[in-house]
This record gives structure tokens, sequence and C-alpha cells, in this order.
């Protein structure tokens, strides 16, 4: 599509790199039909082509974005859905994120949705103050349905209604020895949210993982992967998580040697993954955070590469739930399914399985009527396949899902734990 | 953007009481129907004929036909332009808008109504995607044939206003013959329903006469189409050739052999490379021009149709036949045939043609083509529905560098005009729009092109539905705002 | 009726039109005049024929398009297409017999009544096949819509709108339509002794398998005997036709047979029995009785069809069979009911549109040929009509009865 942009505009590099992405759109328009927003709102403002658009024209006149666009780009689900459907390879994702930090930079939001933000960037990123902001949510948690009748207070209901009655606490560390020759050395990511939240998927990983002979590397001080503040535009946050887990991860890589950093979320997985490029402007990064990146891999296809053996049919149904960030921001879409029937599980795909289940990072508290549509639609997907089990591969899914059924819902690879010979997950029993 | 082709001149009085008209629909419409912001309109402008772009007045996205009646009525009754929208995906310019019109978008009404199977039938809004009909109705066996490359994200709305069709055609027909009838508003709020779940209708085939239309004589709302069972098997196949002439003459031979498979589809080399990129579907490099023919039916059915269709290729010369061999790799060879225009996008911007030519021209007209475009120093890709003649000529250029721009659509004008002389016409399934709105007088005598305008004013005299289309702006009625 | 007018070129067609507007005198519009007792009573101070605009303009089998003029009759185009393995998709019926008129059809007429027959329900009606024609507007300007190739959407498609226009739109001097490759084989697979209503599922079963049925009818027991000279076996017969190769053909008889024997004695009909079967059925065999009996012909969704005559014969005696997978009815009236009672039962059941096919002259007189329409529809083909036809001069009061 052409484009209009000055020589003086192009001479920054964000708006280049979005320029280059805007001129390989054609405007053909395939990508609404995939996009959860457009497909629940029907409207072209809320489409991939319609933010392109709205992205474009207020990139072109240089100017700073307000209250309307904001409104429209707010409510993407940064899905990728659109990239995974888009034929002219129109790179959506480093459109968007321009795009947020531009927003972030100029626009000035309404004072609850600054609050809201600042609050969830506060707290989210870090697994102590997380963990104490659970414990005041569940005393909180009467008030949900008060707060959600007065607007500006809605993300704090959803909020409410998210946080789990309970948290399971996590299990003492019990560092076995390899039980075979040793296959590989890798670092697992512990991330943010996920430990407070579900500490047995990454007990699940440790646990199959060295009993295929992979030794697990345990390096100091990373965190949270920076996802969190990234898709809220705030760059300079996001890019400081992630200099200091690239810093992390090289000292280990330097020191003892890393054949992959494991990452059991696939939304930490998209970003990580994605560090390079974030970092390429930073000569003091932009090597190290490339090395980091193709290194990073999702937990399901690191273990498709370790030949599990097949196992005979364990008479349970599972309905695999492909994240977002799976199916469209890392192109994982046969190896989850692959593992899980070698492994004896019948696999079923949902319908519309392409379509978000609305949990996406934070947007569930940010756009909580949005997310409510798309759940009620996932979780009517899900069922439908009469499956005995969910297993998806983010933590952010599974507290969505979860919210919204009552059929277990587990991560992948706490059944290939249990299949491989660990115990049968605690929310199966 | 481009300015050979002009737009109306907006009504004055229209764009003078913009607020008050944008305050009546406000009235009219629940707040989620109504997009009137100047920022929010941009992405409004334009459809995928991306090289003209027009602001509306206002944007309205209505749940119902009542609704849509509403709007209508109003419009009549202020002398409101109105341009119908679906998804936006018309290569011609159809559903761009004008400074004084309203946009009715479907896009809200998404609803599929009823499907009957012992009647084969699904009642559906407008605004439903052509594909999610066959996705919906595919479990029980069933599907809706007219299948464009765009059919994920284009209305049947939009199919019915250009009578699209697709790949699979050849054997089922295009919109038109597969669509039994319609609940559509007319301009002055009227609401009238064409044909049913029966065949055929009592008085004149409106039902027909709606269908290509371009949204010029009213809005449709609610539309019944006919499903058909799914053939036991079907296999595409593919056949590679050492130049295009010999794929063309293998098209016009196999046709006129009596075969008629479900689908010819042509794709010359620079296409062949496009969509290999994108799809990876094992399409053949090594050849200058690829037909993809699809067979359905029994195995032995689809071995016979097969072995007479390989006999025909083998006489001009075919270098390589290549049969899918799973259910995966048929849906990559289709993947990559459907994504062909969006995936040129990534190595040029680029505008596509769609003249049809008889059979026995395709060879001559796709050599003319190349040397009319190389002429002016561009390239062209083919890919096309070859089996009725379809063809869609994509000339690349760079839309960012105006004297490319002006270069690649006088290559097209000239490149439609071709297909015409050639006893074709300017266009097999995209619709005139604005893009070839300025070409009909190549096609048609002036009289002729009268008559269809007396015929379009029997349904609005005011010229209030998508004005700017499909009849040059010379010699209109005073009506339609004649210049 | 007076002046005949017969022209043999197409501007003297035209010359003949201009007059006739401008004296204001209206023209009754008519190819070979065999279905002349067909929809209402023109009144009409002249008649325009086409008959002298005869003869194949160009074939092109490997194009498998036919231009032709529009007084060509209908057996020649049938004839040139047999030498060439080709046919007229959408089968179109010869009216003759039930309508008790001679002459010689001809292919304007046909698309003009766009009539088609059993096939038509999964290959299209006439105007599905009809490319371009050229054709003379009220005003005598002659002038072309469509074109000859198969796909073509440039501007309003004025052919879909003449064809069925009963000659009240234009006067078609020539015809361009697509024909398709003759089919090889056919076979006609026989379910017996099923009534209208487990016909009618047993049809849909039929036309829901990947067997391309191509022609679905249902001859009740009153009329059975009627067809193949009485060779039909016995009870009701529910009828599905299969073409195409030979051996395709066998392996879907086969299937279609596996899934419907369990409904009924199943029996087979070879290719030259099954030709013939299907041609009466499309003639409407059991209604040329040589009769002015009247005779309707309804168009429903396939599965209101029993259903509507279920209703209807609790109230008048009708005789009838099913084409088009139960969704065309041909019935017979055996006393005179109004067209009213026909029209109300059909609309209760689903709604469609009843024709009134053949009639005494004193039915003709009173009774709507054609389904009536919504008072907005007929506002709108009016308006139509006055832009092709201003000074309405063909077949005035053809389509409605004023
Ligand atoms: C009882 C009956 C039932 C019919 N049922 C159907 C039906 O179910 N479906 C269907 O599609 N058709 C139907 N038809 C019409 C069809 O069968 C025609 O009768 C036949 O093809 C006419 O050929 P013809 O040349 O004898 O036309 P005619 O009998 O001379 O004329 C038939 C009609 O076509 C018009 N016409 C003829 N030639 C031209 C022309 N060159 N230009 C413009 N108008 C012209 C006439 O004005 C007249 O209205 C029916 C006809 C009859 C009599
Ligand atoms: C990549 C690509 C591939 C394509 N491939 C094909 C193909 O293979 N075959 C083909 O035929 N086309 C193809 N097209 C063209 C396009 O997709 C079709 O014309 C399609 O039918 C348009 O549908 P839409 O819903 O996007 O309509 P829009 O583009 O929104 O509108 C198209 C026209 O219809 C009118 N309209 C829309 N909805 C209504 C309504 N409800 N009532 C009245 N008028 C209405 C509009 O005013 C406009 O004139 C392709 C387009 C693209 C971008
Ligand atoms: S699918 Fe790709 S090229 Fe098409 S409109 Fe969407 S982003 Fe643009
Ligand atoms: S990322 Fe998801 S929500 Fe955002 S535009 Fe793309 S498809 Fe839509």
């Amino acid at each position: 599509m052409q484009t209009n942009f000055t020589a003086e505009q192009l001479a920054d590099p964000h708006v280049a790199e979005s320029e280059a992405i805007l001129r390989r759109c054609v405007h053909c328009g395939f990508c609404t039909a995939t996009c959860p927003t457009y497909v629940t709102l029907g409207n072209e403002l809320d489409s991939p082509r319609g933010r392109i658009y709205l992205i474009k024209d207020m990139l072109e006149n240089g100017r700073a974005a307000d209250a309307q666009v904001v409104k429209h780009l707010d409510r993407c689900l940064s899905c990728l859905a659109c990239t995974t459907t888009c034929p002219s390879g129109v790179d959506y994702m480093h459109l968007i994120d321009n795009a947020r930090a531009h927003v972030e930079n100029t626009y000035r939001r309404p004072l609850m949705d600054r609050l809201i933000r600042n609050v969830l960037a506060f707290v989210l990123p870090y697994p102590s103050r997380f963990r104490a902001a659970l414990k005041l949510a569940r005393i909180g948690k009467p008030f949900g349905p008060m707060l959600a009748g007065f607007a500006p207070l809605k993300p704090f209901a959803a909020m409410l209604t998210l946080a789990p009655v309970t948290l399971p606490q996590p299990l003492p560390q019990q560092s076995q020895p390899l039980a075979v020759a040793k296959r590989g050395r890798v670092a697992i990511l512990t991330g943010c949210a996920q430990p407070v939240l579900d500490p047995r998927i990454n007990e699940a990983t440790e646990r199959l993982l060295t009993r295929l002979g992979v030794e697990i590397a345990r390096p100091k001080g990373e965190g949270c992967c920076g996802a969190l503040v990234h898709h809220m535009g705030r760059e300079e946050q996001a890019l400081n998580f992630a200099r200091r887990n690239v810093d992390v991860w090289t000292r280990e890589i330097e020191e003892r040697g890393l054949d992959a950093i494991i990452i059991t979320a696939s939304g930490c997985g998209t970003t990580i993954k994605d560090y390079g490029h974030m970092l390429r402007l930073d000569p003091s990064y932009a090597e190290k955070a490339r090395r980091i990146s193709a290194l990073a891999k999702d937990i399901t296809e690191y273990l498709a590469t370790l030949d599990l053996p097949p196992l005979e049919s364990r008479g349970l149904t599972v309905a695999y739930h492909s994240a977002c960030s799976m199916q469209h921001g890392q192109k994982i879409t046969l190896q989850p399914k692959a593992l899980l029937r070698n492994a004896g599980f019948a696999v079923r795909d949902p319908a519309e399985g392409h379509l978000c289940c609305g949990s996406a990072g934070t947007y569930n508290i940010l756009q909580p009527e949005i997310s409510a549509q798309l759940k009620a639609r996932k979780v009517k997907n899900i069922e439908a396949t009469k499956a005995n089990i969910i297993a998806t591969g983010n933590i952010g899914c599974m507290t969505q899902i979860a919210s919204g059924t009552a059929m277990p819902i587990v991560h992948t690879v706490e059944l290939l734990d249990w299949a491989y010979g660990g115990p049968k997950p605690d929310k199966l029993s | 953007m481009s300015d050979v082709i002009s737009f109306l001149p907006p009504r004055e009085k229209v764009l003078a009481r913009r607020s008050t008209i944008i305050a009546d629909l406000a009235d009219l419409l629940p707040a989620d129907c109504l997009v009137h912001e100047p920022r929010e309109l941009v992405p409004f402008e334009t459809d995928a004929f991306v090289a003209y772009r027009r602001l509306p007045l206002a944007v309205v996205l209505p749940h119902n036909t009542a609704q849509v009646a509403a709007v209508l009525k109003y419009c009549h009754r202020y002398g409101v332009p109105v341009v119908p929208r679906g998804a936006g995906t018309s290569l011609c310019g159809g559903a761009i808008p004008q400074e004084d019109a309203v946009v009715i978008g479907l896009s809200k009404m998404s609803r599929i109504l009823e499907v009957d199977f012992a009647n084969r039938t699904a009642t559906v809004q407008a605004g439903v995607t052509n594909l999610s009909i066959s996705d919906t109705v595919g479990p029980e066996g069933y599907f809706y044939a007219p299948d464009p490359s765009s059919q994920l994200a284009c209305t049947i709305g939009g199919n019915i206003a250009m009578n699209s069709g697709g790949a699979h055609c050849l054997k089922y027909g295009v919109t038109t013959n597969n669509l039994l009838g319609v609940k559509m508003v007319l301009m002055d709020g009227t609401v009238i329903d064409l044909g049913g779940k029966h065949l055929d209708s009592a008085g004149y085939d409106l039902l027909g006469l709606v269908c290509g239309s371009e949204g010029q004589l009213g809005i449709v709302t609610e539309a019944t189409v006919r499903l058909i069972a799914k053939p036991e098997g079907a296999r595409p196949v593919l056949f590679g050739f050492t130049s295009s002439e010999e794929a063309g003459a293998c098209v016009a031979d196999v046709i006129g052999a009596g075969i008629i498979p479900v689908a010819i589809e042509f794709m010359d080399k620079p296409a062949i490379e496009i969509c290999e990129a994108f799809a990876k579907a094992g399409y053949p490099l090594d050849v200058e021009a690829l037909l993809i023919v699809e067979v359905e039916g029994s195995e032995a059915e689809m071995e016979a149709m097969l072995s007479s269709i390989v006999e025909i290729a083998r006489r001009h010369g075919v270098k390589t036949v290549r049969e899918s061999q799973s259910a995966t790799e048929a849906a990559l060879i289709w993947k990559g045939r459907k994504s062909a225009f969006g995936a040129t996008g990534r190595i040029a911007d680029y505008i596509c043609m769609d003249g049809t030519v008889p059979l026995s021209k395709l060879s001559y007209v796709l050599k003319r083509t190349s040397e009319i475009v190389e002429g002016f120093g561009l390239r062209v890709a083919n890919v096309f529905h070859a089996g009725d003649g379809n063809m869609h000529p994509l000339i690349l250029f760079n839309a960012n560098d105006p004297v490319e721009a002006a270069k690649a659509e006088a290559a097209g004008n000239e490149i439609l005009k071709l297909c015409v002389d050639a006893g074709g016409c300017l266009t097999g399934e995209h619709g005139v729009g604005i893009e070839k709105r300025d070409l009909m007088l190549h096609q048609y005598t002036r009289a002729e092109l009268d008559q269809q305008i007396r015929v379009r004013e029997a349904f609005d005299s005011q010229w209030l539905l998508n004005p700017s289309k499909v009849f040059p702006l010379d010699g209109r009625p005073q009506t339609a705002g004649a210049v | 009726m007076s002046l005949l007018l017969v022209p043999t070129r197409e501007e003297e067609a035209a010359d003949m039109i201009r007059a006739a507007a401008e004296a204001k005198r209206s023209l009754a519009i008519s190819g070979g005049n065999t279905r002349s007792g067909f929809g209402q009573q023109v009144e009409a101070q002249g008649v325009l024929r086409s008959a002298g605009l005869s003869g194949i303009v160009a074939y092109d089998p490997a194009e498998m398009v036919l231009t032709a003029r529009a007084g060509t009759p209908v057996s020649e185009i049938e004839e040139a297409l047999a030498e060439n393995g080709q046919m007229l998709a959408f089968e179109p019926m010869d009216h003759r017999a039930v309508m008790g008129t001679v002459g010689e059809p001809t292919i304007g007429g046909i698309f003009a009544t766009n009539t088609s027959g059993p096939r038509r329900f999964v290959a299209g009606a006439a105007r599905d096949s009809l490319l371009g024609v050229r054709y003379i507007n009220g005003r005598g300007e002659v002038l072309r819509a469509g074109g000859r190739v198969m796909k073509n959407v440039t501007g309003l498609d004025l052919v879909k709108l003449l064809a069925g226009s009963f000659g009240t739109l234009g006067f078609l001097t020539e015809v361009t339509f697509r024909v398709l490759p003759r089919p090889q084989d056919q076979r006609t697979i026989i379910l017996s002794g099923l009534d209208d209503g487990e016909a009618a599922r047993a049809m849909a079963i039929a036309m829901s398998l990947s067997v391309e049925v191509s022609g679905a009818a249902h001859l009740p027991e009153s009329v059975r005997g009627r067809f193949l000279n009485g060779n039909l076996s016995d009870g009701p017969a529910t009828v599905l036709r299969l073409e195409g190769l030979a051996a395709s053909v066998a392996v879907r008889a086969q299937k279609l047979v596996a899934t419907l024997q369990s409904l009924a004695p199943i029996s087979q009909l070879e290719a030259e029995e099954s030709r013939v079967l299907w041609q009466e059925i499309r003639d409407v065999k059991p209604y040329a009785d040589g009769t002015m009996k009247p005779l309707w012909r309804v168009s429903v969704a396939p599965t209101s069809g029993f259903q509507l005559v279920a209703a209807l014969r609790l109230q008048a005696g009708i005789d009838c069979f099913y084409d088009w997978q139960g969704g065309l009815l041909w019935m017979r009236m055996e006393s005179e009911p109004e067209g009213e009672l026909v029209r109300h039962v059909m609309h209760q059941t689903g709604g469609g549109h009843a024709t009134l096919v053949r009639a005494s002259d004193d039915m003709r007189a009173t009774e709507n040929a054609f389904e009536p329409l919504p008072a907005a529809v007929l506002a709108l083909q009016a308006r139509v009509k006055q832009q092709l036809d201003p000074a309405g001069i063909f077949n005035p009061g053809k389509m409605a009865r004023s």
C-alpha cells in the first residue's frame, strides 16, 4: 500500500520500520476475518486492517495519539491471528509494538486508566508483590460485582473475579540426579505470575526433563520476561526486563553452557524470541539478545526433539487449546498435539481454534467485556469437543478458561510428565 | 493516490448539513452503530482497490434489516448518497465512499439464520463471510460452491453485489447460479423479498438483476443460498508446462474434449514463485506455467478424468504432473492459489485485471498482455481461472512512485480493451466499480449503456445508491449529477 | 388480432417496433407460438413473430457456446448439438403435447419463458445457461446484453431480466448460450411403494449423498401407469437419475442403492428407458391428455411439496406428480378450484409460486396465470417495464391481469 512519509520522519528507525511494514500491506482484508475483536464487534476499526490504517494515518501525520485511536489500539489482543492469516507477510506484531510505544509517549490516559495500568505494571511482573496482591484480592472478591457497576472501575472488578480463591503452594525443590545419560543442559524461565498462580507447571517440567536426562540449570536473577509491560507500550521498562534476563542467561551460557532456554508460558516465549529484535538498536545488547532468542524454546518444541517413546492409549480425550502466543506468535502448532498423541491421549481440536480466549496478558483486566465474550465463545467450543481434559501451554489461558468452565485444565507438560512416570496432576484428581 | 478516475462532486447541500445528518443518524441507531469522528472515518476511505480513497460523511453499522431500512429511508428523504460495504475486499473500488455519502457496513449482520439440509439451503445475514457458510455446513457433508479467493473475508452481500466467482465455479457456477433468494431494502426504505427456498419466481427475474448490480439497486440484508453435497473425493493435480502458450492451449483442448473438471487454475512463473514463497505448497519452480486442475468424485471417476487430461497435457508437452497425496497437501495447493494476490504484496504493489476471453484466445491474450505490460517497463504475474477464460494479470508496480502508478493504470486499461476486442468482457467477477467505469463504452454502445442506466433508475431515481460507480459520469441523466 | 409482422432482418424488426411505438400500437410477441395458451391472454393490435430470424450464427463446440437467431427452431439447435455430443443443460420441456398446440418451438421462446426441465434443480434454469442476447427494446433500439463468455459481470445483468420476461420487455433477436457435453451414460433407480411424504424424505437423502443425482421425481400411483407405456413397476415410483461416464454411473448407482435399499424395493432402468422416462417427465406426459383440465405448475421448497398436496386434497380433487426432489408440482385439477385456494394453501405450507399452465378460456379470463406479487415488487416491476418499453407495446397484460 502506498505510504506518505518524509525523509525526516523516516530517519527515526521506529518510523522507518513501521513504514516498511505498512508498505507490505495490500489492504486485502483477509486478516479481518480471523481477528477476534472484529468477529466480536463487527467494526473495521477493531480489525487488523483498521488498526493498521489508524496507525498509518497517525504516524504519517506525525500526530500524537488521541482517545479515538487509542480506544481501538487498546482493544487489540496482540493475539497475532492476523499475522498467521496475512498472505503478504505484514509484520503486525512490530507495527503494533511501535504504535503502543507511540501511544505511551504521546498520549495522556484518563486518571483511572493510568492508575490501573500503573498498578498492573508495578505488581504483576514481581512474584512477591503479585502474591501479596492476590491475598488482598481474596479479601476483596465479594466487592467485585459492586465495582463492575461503575465503568472506570470495571478492570478492578475483573481483577477480583479472576483472582483464584486458593493458591497452590510450591513443593520443596527435589533435585533428583539424572537417571539416564545426560542429553542436554537447559535453563527454565521461572517468570513472574506463573510460579505464583501455578508452580506445578515448572515442577512437572523439571521432573520430566530430569527423567529424560536433561540437566536443569538454575541461574540466579532472572525474572519477568517483560511481555506485560511491553504490551502496555512501556518500552523502557520492557527493555530493562529483557536486558536483565539476557545478562543472566549470557553469564550462564558463558560459564557452563546452555542448549536451550525452556519456556513453559508461550506468552513469555513469544517475547523472549523477540529479544533480538527488541534490543537491536542497543549496540551493547543486540548480539547477546539475538543469541538468547535463538536458544529460546517452548517446552513442547524442545520435547519434540527428544524422541519420546510412544505409549499405550490412556482412554482419555484432551481438547488442546493452542494459545495465541503459541500458534500465532511462535507458529508452534503440531508438536504439542503430536506429543500428547504419542503419550496415549486422544486429542481434539476445538472449533474456531484460531480465536483468542480473551486472556491476552492483562487484556482480561483492561478490556473485561470483550474478554468475557471471547471467553464464553472459547469455552463453548471447547466444551463441544466433549473431551475429559483441556490442555494448553500458557498460564494466562489456563486462568482465563478455568474461570469459565468446570472442565479441568492443565498445562500440556503436566500431562506429559504424568504419562512418562510423574504424578497425576492435582487438577485431575 | 491516483487521480485518473474522478468521483461525482459531493452534493454541497449534504455537506452543509453534515452535523444534522450525524445527529439524526445517532437518533436512529444504537451508539455502537455510528462512526463519525474524522479520525475513525479514515479506515473506511478505501477497499482493496487501495489506489483510490475518499472519506465518507459517516459510517453506520446496523444490526438488522429494520435499522438498514430506517437509515435508507432517512437518506432517501434528505437526498444523502449511500455506499454499501461488506468486507471491503472489492478489487474495483466498489466499496470506496465519497465525501457526501453514508457508508452502510453490513459487518455486524453476520449471523447464519437457518440451515435447512433437507432442502439444501442456508439463509444468512448479508455480512456473513462466504467461507463461514461452508465451514458451518461442512461437518454435515455440504458446501456452498462459489469460492472467491477472498472467501475467508468477503461477505455474501458483497458476493451478491459482484456476482463473485471462484476456482470451483467452472463446474458449479458463480453466485447468481447458487443464489435462491434475498431480502433487500430499496432506497426508499421499502423491504422486499425476492425468491426463497423454491426455484425461480413469478414475474421478472429481479433476483438475477440484483445479483451483480454492485450495490446500485438496494441493500441486501439476507440471502438464501443453495448448498451442495460434498463430492466423495477431490484431488488437485499440478501440471507444469514449459510455456504459458502451451498451458493455455491445453486448457482449451481439455474443455474442447468435453471434460469439465471442477477447476482449472493457471499460474505463470512469477505467480508460482510468489505463491510458493507463502504457502510452500510444492509448486514446481522449474516450469514457465502451471495448471492446477481439480477433479472430483469417486476414485474411479477421478482416475478416468485424470487419465484423459494427462493425455491431452502430454500432447502439449507437459513437463511435470503431480497429484496431491493427502488432504493436507491439497489444502496447501489451494491455500497457495487463494493467497496469490495477497502474497504478491510481499514483492510489490499490484493492480489486478479481471477480463474474460474466449478460451480459443487465451494464449494470444496472455502473450499480448506480457507485451503490453513490458512495453510500459513493468512486470506482470498471471494467476487466474483458466477454465472459464477469466484472466487476472497482476501488474506489479511501486505505489510510492506516481509515474509507475500511472503506467500501471494505463497498462491495465489496455489489457482490458484487449480482452473486449478478443470477444470477451471487461470484468468476469470483480465488477466495474470505479476502476473500469470509464471503459464501459469500450464494451457497450451508448444506447446499451443508457438502457442499463434506465433500469437502474427504476430502483433509485435520485442516484443515491453507490452513485459514482459502474456508469461513466459523462452522459448520465441530470439526476445522476451529470458532468 | 390483425397485423402479422414477420421480420427477416434485425433492422427490419427494429423499424417495425419503432413504428408501433410511435403509433402506440401494441404487439403480441411470438416465436413458434407453441404456448400461446400460456400466461394471461394478450389483447394486441399486431403480432410480431421471430420465425423469420432463424439460423445458427456461430457454434464452436470446443468453446461450448452456441449463438442462434431467436426464431431458430429448437429442433434445429438440438440436432446441431447432438451431432457434437452436446446438449442444453437445462432440458427445456416441449409444451406441445400438454398444451395441445402445434408448431415449432423456438430457441428465443425457450429463453423468453425461461423454460427448464428436470435437471434444473441441479444444473440451473435456462437463464443460467444464457450468456448473452441481442434484443430490441420498446423504443426500437437494437441492443446487446451479456456476451459470449462464461463469466461476465460488466454492468447490470439485463440477460437475466430478459430471460423469463415473456416478451414483455424486449424482442429477442439473437441468443448466445452455454451448452454441455452430453453424458455418456445414464440410468434410473426406482424406489417402489413410497407415499408422497416418504418419497420426499428418500429424495432428500439421495440429494445428501455425493452421487450427483441429476433428476429426482416422485410419480404417485395415479400417474405411474401413464409413463413408459405402463411399463413402470407397480405402485408409486420414486425415480432418481444418474448420468455421466458409464463406470462412474455404475459406482454411484451402487452407492445410492446401498443407502436407500432399506426404505423400499429398488429396481433400475438402463440408459434407453431412463432417457425416455425423463423426457416424459419433462414433457408432463400424464397430463398430455387432450383435455383442457386446469394444469398448475407449482414451485416450492422440496420438503413442502407433499404437504401442500396433502393440505389441498382436503379441499379439492387433484391429480399430481413431483419433479425437482419434490419441489416442482404438476397438478391437474379435477374440478376448477380457484387459484386463490391453491395459493392460499401454498403460502400456508411455506410459500413458492403457482402458475396456471393450462386452462379453459373462461378460466384464463378470470384467473391469475402467474403468482400475484406483493405490491412493492409489482410497483418495481412496473417501473422496470416502463424503462424498457415506455409505450407499453410489448405483450400488454401478459404477465399480470390488470
Ligand atoms: C403451458 C406452458 C407452460 C409453460 N411452462 C413453462 C415453465 O414451466 N417454465 C418455463 O420456463 N417456460 C414455460 N413455458 C414456456 C415454454 O415452454 C415455451 O412454450 C416454448 O419454449 C416457447 O417456444 P415458442 O417459440 O413456441 O414461443 P411462443 O409460444 O411463441 O412464445 C412464448 C413466450 O415467449 C415470448 N417470446 C417468444 N419469442 C420471443 C422473442 N423472440 N423475443 C421475446 N419474447 C419472445 C412470447 O411473447 C411468449 O410470451 C410454458 C409454456 C406453456 C405453454
Ligand atoms: C485477494 C483478493 C482475492 C479476490 N479473489 C476473488 C475471486 O476469486 N473471485 C471474485 O469474484 N472476487 C474476488 N475478489 C474480489 C472481492 O473479494 C469480491 O468482489 C467480493 O465479493 C467482495 O465482497 P465484500 O464483502 O468484500 O464486499 P465489498 O468490497 O465491501 O463491496 C463490494 C461491492 O458490493 C457492494 N455491497 C457490499 N455489500 C452489499 C450489500 N449487502 N448489499 C448491496 N451491495 C453491497 C458494495 O457497495 C460494493 O460495490 C478478491 C479480492 C481480493 C482482495
Ligand atoms: S491480510 Fe495482510 S495484506 Fe491483507 S489487509 Fe491484512 S495485513 Fe494487509
Ligand atoms: S493481534 Fe489479534 S486482536 Fe490484534 S489485530 Fe491482530 S488479530 Fe486482531
